[in-house]
């Protein structure tokens, strides 16, 4: 049993710290929000680090890793609110996989979206090429994006009208489009705890010093037990987030159920926690001044992407019958307990 | 990144497979209705020790295999997996054995410690009372050393598992109320057979009768019992809670039905159900299959950690608070799902299994650490927020229980 990072996934989410904390910020949010600034890091830089490509095969000009080491890099991206996001490269990577535009991708010359229907598209603004599924074949194409009014704007919104000269990229794909969009909620859930996370630490360093009635308001236990509700919750998720990570590389059998746990998860702790983080904060916690509501913002609108969670939840509990159909009266496999 | 065993582990897990199956017949059916005879359940656990299954973690000289916590671990994850019930010493294993090993003489290890784990005799654990639960520190019975230099205790104890079948028990007590209150603590063996001991069952709310009141009239207790030094009683006291995180392994076992129980359960329920009820049901079933789901890879975190011989931490505080609110929801669920007969104690057809859990679950919110005192100690010693207001600090125990309004005759 060696459920944990390695020592080489520690440096990459260390590197990948350094990098994404020197450009992305909340303050570079509330720009995006005040004055329609763009998003930090931006397709260029983040393509150019080589975090975004992770998972693109060397051959193609990618990093040739595991979506694990992505979901790595992809808390540490929730953390500061860093735009794209990485479930859009993600996706991308799974759905050009033997296609010459992968290439692009790896190289940032292709701007691409993944465009799941008529709703909104992740990463919409700055996208110039989308992916979407026709019938059972996966096409490639232009498309005119119109960006609405955002809750929160690092995610690039906007609906998207395709253009009618889509190339197919792959026929006959739907098992590839689907393990697309289960490896991008994987790395969505991991952007979602890396945002937690960080609202749980604001949440408990204003907790420590904040004083009412002579003490430390954190020292109270409706505040303290509310943010170890978080804590509790946003560990759960690391925990959900890697066994999804890891099946997505190394257990496909076990990725739906996974994938559906993860999003759902992540959907639900990010809310509280950044509910959490605002209520703590008291009067000043639903400023417009504070940061609070720039990680509320990521959680309203990340509960909706890539299904919702009352979707994921629905999913779970179906695959969890139909497993338990499957294998009734069986004993748990040979190897371990799981 | 990986699930599997080391292949140190996987020997140990064959090894203790294989005796599980060998002795399936004989040691009982966890899932079964439990035996109300402890001798039966004695004998079961002296099987188990003679498999080696018993004080993995216990040192050679105590009677133990001198193994790992990941070999506990994997013990009971195999017990688990293979429906065999515990051992019925389990808190002597846990909690009172090692403050012996840790705490008593040459005398009381080897008098006491092969014959606990064999379940010759059984043990309970006397520390709670009514006027002190989760503030351990503030209890009341006393105990006050005679001029041979032997002991008087009287005083009450509550919530005591198994002290109606128990024959020995780690008995902490006042002995100095005035110093602050963990500093007048002694902790001493007491036998319950002694004249003076009174044990009244206490029934739960399911109906079960597991724990007890226990009463010490004026029992006495030689000084060659004591556990630690006198006056010392907190920290040997510590010895023991801490034991009981070492003990559970964690990470292998859930607390309650089991989320695989349930889904089965559901799954079968669910065709009679209106199509929006199913929706809603599936709602539910998918919101605490998640959390199932996601406590058992925390688990499975605390175990590799384990495995690598790192102690489980504070942190192991969650598993306990999340398990039991998994376990809260799903049993809820459970009894839902059966219609009209969620309204009485048993299906038509005479089934109780469900509404029985019901009953249950709530003391498992409050039993081996209330919800709330696991919050403070999440908060306080992994967020590291500050520790709650403490009204008695700086006061001698005497004086605590004057502001606190106790009568004289309390305050004696």
């Amino acid at each position: 049993m060696n459920f944990d990072l390695d020592d080489e996934q520690r440096d990459l989410a260390a590197a990948a710290r350094d990098f994404l904390s020197g450009s992305a910020s909340p303050a570079v949010a509330r720009a995006a929000l005040d004055e329609g600034a763009d998003v930090a890091p931006g397709r260029g830089a983040l393509v150019e680090s080589g975090f975004a490509t992770i998972t693109v095969p060397e051959g193609a000009g990618g990093g040739g890793g595991s979506v694990l080491d992505l979901a790595v890099v992809a808390e540490q991206a929730g953390r500061v609110l860093a735009g794209p996001s990485l479930v859009t490269y993600a996706r991308a990577a799974v759905l050009l996989t033997g296609d010459e535009r992968m290439a692009g991708l790896a190289d940032g010359s292709l701007a691409v979206a993944v465009a799941d229907g008529p709703g909104p598209v992740l990463d919409a603004a700055g996208a110039d090429r989308f992916l979407a599924l026709r019938g059972d074949d996966v096409v490639i194409g232009g498309g005119q994006v119109s960006v609405r009014d955002p809750i929160d704007p690092t995610r690039g919104l906007g609906d998207v009208a395709l253009a009618d000269d889509l190339a197919v990229v792959a026929s006959d794909a739907l098992l590839r489009w689907q393990h697309a969009e289960r490896v991008g909620r994987v790395v969505l859930a991991a952007e979602g705890l890396g945002t937690a996370s960080r609202a749980l630490e604001l949440g408990v360093e204003y907790a420590r010093e904040r004083q009412a009635f002579g003490r430390a308001i954190g020292s109270y236990q409706a505040v303290k037990h509310a943010l170890v509700d978080v804590y509790v919750h946003v560990e759960q998720l690391r925990s959900l987030v890697w066994w999804a990570a890891w099946a997505a590389d190394q257990a496909p059998d076990e990725l739906p159920l996974a994938a559906a746990a993860a999003k759902a998860a992540a959907a639900t702790t990010l809310e509280q926690a950044a509910e959490t983080l605002i209520q703590v904060h008291g009067g000043i916690g639903f400023t417009w001044e504070h940061d609070a509501h720039l990680f509320w913002r990521r959680a309203k609108v990340d509960r909706l992407l890539l299904g919702d969670d009352i979707g994921a939840f629905d999913e779970v509990a179906r695959l969890a019958m139909a497993a338990a159909d499957d294998r009734a009266g069986a004993v748990p496999s040979a190897a371990g307990a799981r | 990144m990986d699930f599997d065993d080391t292949p140190e582990e996987a020997a140990w897990r064959a090894r203790v497979r294989a005796f599980l199956e060998e002795h399936r017949d004989d040691l009982g059916r966890r899932s079964g209705p439990r035996t109300s005879d402890d001798r039966v359940a004695r004998e079961r656990q002296a099987l188990l020790y003679d498999g080696g299954l018993v004080g993995v973690t216990w040192p050679v000289e105590a009677g133990g295999q001198g193994g790992t916590p990941m070999q506990q671990a994997i013990v009971d994850q195999e017990m688990a997996r293979a429906d065999v019930p515990g051992p019925i010493n389990l808190i002597g294993i846990g909690m009172c054995g090692p403050t012996v090993i840790h705490h008593g003489s040459e005398d009381q290890r080897s008098r006491y410690l092969r014959r606990l784990l064999r379940a010759d005799d059984l043990w309970c654990q006397l520390f709670s009372e009514p006027a002190s639960g989760s503030d351990l520190a503030a209890l009341r019975t006393r105990a006050v050393q005679a001029e041979d230099g032997s002991w008087r205790v009287t005083g009450q104890k509550v919530w005591t598992t198994l002290a109606h079948l128990a024959d020995y028990g780690i008995l902490l007590t006042r002995t100095d109320p005035d110093v602050a209150k963990h500093r007048g603590l002694t902790m001493f063996v007491v036998d319950m057979r002694a004249p003076g001991v009174t044990v009244r069952p206490l029934r739960q709310m399911s109906g079960g009768a597991d724990f007890n009141e226990v009463f010490f009239d004026d029992v006495v207790i030689p000084d060659s019992e004591r556990l630690g030094d006198v006056g010392d009683g907190w920290r040997v006291a510590l010895t023991t809670l801490m034991s009981e995180r070492l003990s559970l392994g964690g990470g292998g076992t859930e607390i309650g039905p089991g989320a695989a129980a349930v889904v089965r359960h559901v799954a079968a329920r669910l065709p009679d159900l209106s199509p929006d009820r199913q929706a809603l049901a599936r709602q539910r079933l998918g919101r605490a299959y998640v959390d199932s789901l996601a406590i058992r890879y925390t688990g499975y975190r605390q175990l590799s950690k384990i495995s690598k011989g790192e102690l489980p931490g504070p942190e192991a505080s969650a598993g306990k608070l999340a398990g039991t609110r998994v376990a809260l929801d799903l049993a809820d669920l459970a009894v839902r799902v059966l219609g009209d007969d969620a309204a009485y104690a048993a299906t038509a057809d005479g089934v109780r299994t469900w509404q029985d859990l019901q009953a249950v679950l709530p003391g498992m919110a409050i039993a081996g650490g209330t919800d709330e005192v696991l919050r403070n100690i999440i908060g306080e010693r992994v967020l590291g927020l500050p520790p709650e207001p403490r009204a008695d600090k700086g006061m001698t125990f005497r004086e605590s229980l004057a502001a606190a309004g106790a009568s004289a005759e309390e305050r004696r």
